[in-house]
């Protein structure tokens, strides 16, 4: 499809940082999200197809705004609920919970 | 249902979720061919980026065989062909705007390329 994440020739997007000694993950979180795909695709719950599918049906201003990590937590939620392994409101329930315990 | 396992993570780590499949299929071109990339602008998932489309350009290598994304975004691993490394001369993508010494290899799978 001809979405957002089909940046290639874009302009205006500033320059690309280049990190020294830059980590795999700056948030710990973000490695979660990257140990989630594993779990995921072990469980036959998508391929990588679908995964990157996901990322590119993201609302665009939303894909813009969003870090790489948030982009495959969207596709986690997207398709897992998609398949009805998750439901929107179990997702926003937790949520809620966690960042009423401050776990956020 | 599978389940992931400590054993299998090294592997699935290091090599991502191939798409690469053991299927015996010719491959439609070889290096050194000159190709022209197809128009399509599907509603579904494609791999072929917008500024390559309707391209020329130089088969490099072939990787081999791998499942087709468009159509393996189905959920099933579908459609098996040849993977090349294709190189475009900067001026084939960017026109005059493009730096003199500039040129990208990108994998494009079979179903993309017709010969040039």
């Amino acid at each position: 499809m001809n979405g957002i994440h089909d940046l290639g020739g874009m302009h205006g997007l500033g320059p690309i940082e280049r990190e020294a000694d830059e980590p795999y993950f700056h948030e710990e979180w973000e490695g979660r999200v990257f140990g989630l795909f594993f779990a995921n695709f072990a469980q036959g719950h998508f391929n990588v197809d679908q995964f990157r599918h996901g990322i590119e049906k993201m609302a665009p201003a939303g894909y813009l705004q969003t870090s790489y990590y948030e982009h495959w937590l969207h596709s986690f939620e997207t398709l897992l609920s998609e398949k009805g392994i998750i439901s929107l409101e179990e997702l926003d329930r937790k949520q809620a919970e966690l960042s009423q315990a401050g776990d956020t | 249902m599978p389940m992931l396992t400590s054993e299998i993570v090294p592997g699935l780590v290091a090599g991502g979720a191939s798409c690469r499949m053991d299927a015996d299929v010719a491959p439609k071109f070889k290096p050194g061919d000159r190709v022209t990339t197809i128009n399509i602008n599907p509603l579904g998932h494609t791999r072929l980026p917008r500024y390559v489309r309707g391209k020329t350009g130089t088969v490099a290598r072939d990787h081999g065989v791998f499942a087709f994304p468009d159509t393996s975004v189905s959920g099933v691993h579908s459609d098996p062909q040849h993977v090349y490394s294709v190189r475009f001369e900067g001026e084939e993508l960017w026109g005059q705007d493009a730096n003199a010494r500039s040129c990208l290899y990108i994998d494009m799978f079979d179903r993309y390329l017709e010969p040039a």
